[in-house]
């Protein structure tokens, strides 16, 4: 097991060297110059080499980066040039939101989309199946924004139940955690339905219930176990695209996050931040993924590190 | 290992959930519901200010103003009167200004107002400021007591619309000295609020100023202002800052989407309050490409393009056509000015297409695209993201087809395009400029500052300079009747219209606001 976290921890490095390479490149080679925003539409043309000097954009890209890297590998992701706070201050500002907002979507995502599965898969062909996969289905196709005004409209502007957007802790969270969980809760439920449906077919199952083994347990404890994997491994992977799709969804929410700060800065070309939130990103993604693949074992006894 | 590794799991879900319960998440509320029982007035807002320093950003809007008081105001009727100087002179050469400062104005420290503290925050200005040219060539700056002397190398008459904004306001000098660098997150200046509470991405809170008492002649309320605690909240989507709006939770809404506008005006208790914008929107050409260099055919695009349906179809109507280069809202403005473009450029294809006719321009192959040299007469058209400014191209694109040029839209990211402009990688572009001032013709047309029209003319340059430098205000405007008069005639651009800026309120008396500084005058607002 240690040795195997050690490969990826390693891997994980590699991986981030090279998600801070490709960012740092991207963002100099698109067009756009974070100089021209900061000093607006009249700026003469020594003020902008001045501030491009101050900020050392006027160095080679090769000599920006190593001075990039040699200040992340000391904990300093630099100093946004558009609200002159550290990334690192922006990003513990803002990635309570953001981790909050994602992890409940996974919950509702993961708890309304296996059960939606099971059912789909033990009650196949009825209406509960084509049921199950219409909801799911609408899940994943209607767009966020379109299901966030949509709930906006019913539970905070006709029935006043949450507040229609900002920040006011848990309760405020619970219109975007449902709005962004609803796509996940689709693709999960899809992916149990077929799992559990390979597991079902097969011989130890037709066994439990010769054995006449009651339904719940022999879903739960029998079926559902084995079909977990693939489900897991979604789950796992569902937590990156949450934190993505939370861009979106913080936005029609007026939710000061990582997500719509991010757009913020990348329209902006604050080249600090936006590298900062990237590598930030990634580092989380990669952890998640690492956190999933060590709970494979504890749900899969045959799987061993 | 597999229970105790599932109940760390359901450990960590519940102490993230139970952080989010934590009440003292609660006071970060951004006003929801409850914002009238704390009297507090909330206002939304589309963008978010990148920093309430005025000195480290470019763009000073409602949500940063208030907090800062001005050496001068402009009244109602768009004139300069004092403001924390009582008075002001300027020497006959025009070099020396003299500020005699109010002294029973009080910064939100206690500090008193002196010409030392201005002046500090003048020589932090000119140091940081990326709008640094709106002091002009200052020299030195010298204060005695109250008063203030500020020194120009050249004569610079802007100085004094330059004073009217918050960029030149004096900053409280015990916040400057406590934060540095960090004024930002400590903002203290003279202005009707104090700050209070910033919660970035969200919103910023502001408490009145308790011993304000020097309001400017033209509201009634002179002293502290009517709300105890002033919300700006910022939200970005559209949709929900008018539900929010219309559920009540906000008692104004600044910048409010044209396409809502009748929705509102039908809505109960819903008020109305729209004002000419101080700038306008514009097709520029880029003059340097030997399309443009022809001024019959910059002339004839003009001819060619009817204002009314930009104005209606793709504002819902909230906007003025325009003909000349100035508003009605930026001092400078000439009636005689706007009917003579307007009796020039108002629609007429036929003299359109007689004018590039005669450049050279026909079409040979009959594909309804004229051509010289056999080359069709097609350019890009770059314009930004906003989706009226699409509506706006799309519009474009139809009526100069009429005349026989293809227009090929190119909508880029505004960074992309303030920084590939200046370089004349475009052939045109549809952009919008704002200013308080007639020198913004300078800052568009001077020489060495037409960044994205590149069009420079040493007569128009000389016209612009004069008028940088005389004093007197009527020889001034005169001098810029003559500028734009030259615009008209030359047509390095295509003015075509002057956006109304739109505000809805409720909840609220004595609702204002002044066209002539873009803000709105929260001195006389009260509760219902």
């Amino acid at each position: 097991m240690s040795k195997y976290i050690l490969n990826r921890t390693f891997s994980m490095v590699v991986t981030l060297i090279g998600v801070s390479i490709l960012v740092f490149l991207m963002m100099h080679l698109i067009p756009g110059d974070p100089v021209t925003y900061i000093l607006g539409d009249f700026a003469s043309e020594e003020a902008i080499v001045e501030m491009k000097s101050t900020l050392g954009l006027d160095q080679p890209l090769f000599i920006q980066y190593i001075d990039y890297i040699k200040n992340v590998l000391q904990g300093d992701l630099g100093t946004s040039y558009i609200t002159g706070l550290t990334v690192i201050e922006e990003i513990t500002a803002r990635f309570p939101i953001t981790v909050q907002l994602a992890l409940y979507s996974l919950i509702i995502g993961s708890v309304v989309g296996i059960l939606m599965g099971i059912l789909a898969a033990v009650k196949q062909n009825t209406i509960f199946d084509q049921l199950a996969m219409v909801i799911s289905l609408i899940g994943i196709s209607a767009p966020g924004f379109w299901i966030a005004l949509f709930l906006i409209w019913i539970f905070s502007y006709q029935f006043s139940v949450f507040p229609i957007s900002g920040y006011q802790g848990f309760y405020s969270l619970i219109l975007p955690s449902i709005t962004l969980g609803l796509g996940s809760a689709g693709n999960i439920a899809r992916m149990t339905r077929s799992s559990m449906l390979e597991v079902i077919k097969q011989d130890f199952m037709r066994t439990a219930q010769a054995k006449g083994l009651a339904m719940i347990p022999m879903i739960f404890k029998h079926a559902l176990q084995n079909a977990m994997i693939p489900v897991i491994t979604l789950i796992g992977l569902q937590f990156g695209f949450l934190l993505a799709g939370a861009v979106v969804i913080e936005t029609v929410f007026a939710l000061p996050g990582l997500g719509s700060f991010s757009i913020e800065a990348i329209t902006k070309r604050d080249l600090p931040t936006v590298q900062g939130l990237v590598l930030f990103m990634a580092f989380l993604f990669i952890i998640t993924n690492m956190i999933v693949d060590l709970v494979y074992s504890l749900v899969d006894p045959r799987i061993k590190y | 290992m597999k229970t105790r590794g599932c109940k760390l799991i359901v450990m960590l879900i519940i102490m993230v959930i139970l952080a989010g319960c934590n009440p003292n998440s609660n006071e970060q509320s951004s006003g929801n519901g409850d914002s009238k029982s704390r009297n507090t007035l909330v206002i939304s807002s589309v963008r978010e200010p990148d920093t309430i320093d005025v000195h480290k950003t470019t763009w000073v809007d409602n949500s940063t103003a208030n907090i800062y008081d001005t050496l001068l105001k402009r009244d109602l009727e768009g004139n300069i009167i004092p403001g924390l100087a009582e008075k002001y002179d300027i020497s006959n050469d025009g070099k020396i200004w003299t500020f005699y400062l109010d002294e029973n104005v009080k910064f939100h420290s206690g500090e008193p107002l002196t010409a030392e503290a201005v002046k500090k925050s003048f020589e932090r200005f000119l140091q940081y400021s990326a709008v640094k040219f709106l002091a002009g060539p200052v020299d030195k700056i010298e204060a005695d007591g109250q008063k203030l002397m500020v020194y120009f190398t050249e004569p610079f008459a802007p100085f004094a619309s330059g004073l009217t904004t918050s960029y030149l306001a004096p900053m409280d000098p015990k916040s400057l000295d406590e934060y540095g660098e960090d004024f930002g997150k400590h903002p203290g200046a003279s202005g009707i609020f104090k700050f209070g509470e910033r919660i970035r991405g969200s919103s910023i809170t502001y408490m009145k100023n308790d011993d304000y008492n020097w309001g400017p002649p033209f509201v009634d309320n002179k002293g502290a202002p009517g709300f105890d605690k002033y919300e700006f909240r910022f939200i970005t989507d559209d949709d929900t800052r008018v539900l929010e709006f219309k559920k009540g939770t906000t008692q104004i809404m600044t910048n409010v989407p044209p396409n809502y506008i009748k929705d509102l005006e039908t809505t109960e208790g819903v008020k109305i309050d729209s004002m000419l914008e101080q700038g306008i929107t514009y097709l520029g050409f880029n003059n340097k490409k030997p399309m443009f260099q022809d001024k019959r055919v910059r002339q004839a695009i003009a001819l060619g393009i009817d204002r009314d349906p930009l104005v209606e179809f793709a504002l819902e109507g909230y906007a003025k056509p325009l003909f000349g280069p100035l508003p009605q809202s930026i001092p400078g403005y000439s009636e005689k000015v706007e009917g003579e473009a307007k009796q020039k450029y108002s629609l007429n294809v036929e003299k359109a297409k007689s004018l590039l006719e005669e450049a050279g321009w026909k079409d040979t192959n009959g594909d309804g695209i004229i051509e010289k040299d056999g080359k069709p007469f097609s350019f890009e058209l770059w314009l930004s993201d906003e989706p009226v400014m699409q509506r706006i191209a799309q519009i474009l694109q139809g009526q100069l087809k009429e005349i026989g040029i293809l227009v090929n839209i190119s909508v880029q990211e505004p960074a992309s395009i303030s920084a590939n402009t200046p370089k004349g990688l475009h052939d045109a572009l549809l952009n919008m400029y704002g200013w308080s001032d007639p020198d913004i013709l300078y800052m568009l047309f001077g020489k060495g500052s037409s960044l994205r029209m590149h069009y420079e003319n040493e007569e128009l340059h000389n016209l612009l300079t004069k008028a940088r430098q005389t004093m007197n205000k009527e020889e001034r405007m005169e001098i810029y009747e003559q500028a734009q008069q030259f615009l008209v005639e030359e047509s390095p651009w295509v003015p075509l219209f002057v956006r109304e800026n739109v505000t809805a309120y409720r909840d609220i008396n004595g609702f204002k606001q002044n066209p002539y500084s873009q803000s709105i005058i929260f001195n006389d607002i009260t509760s219902k």
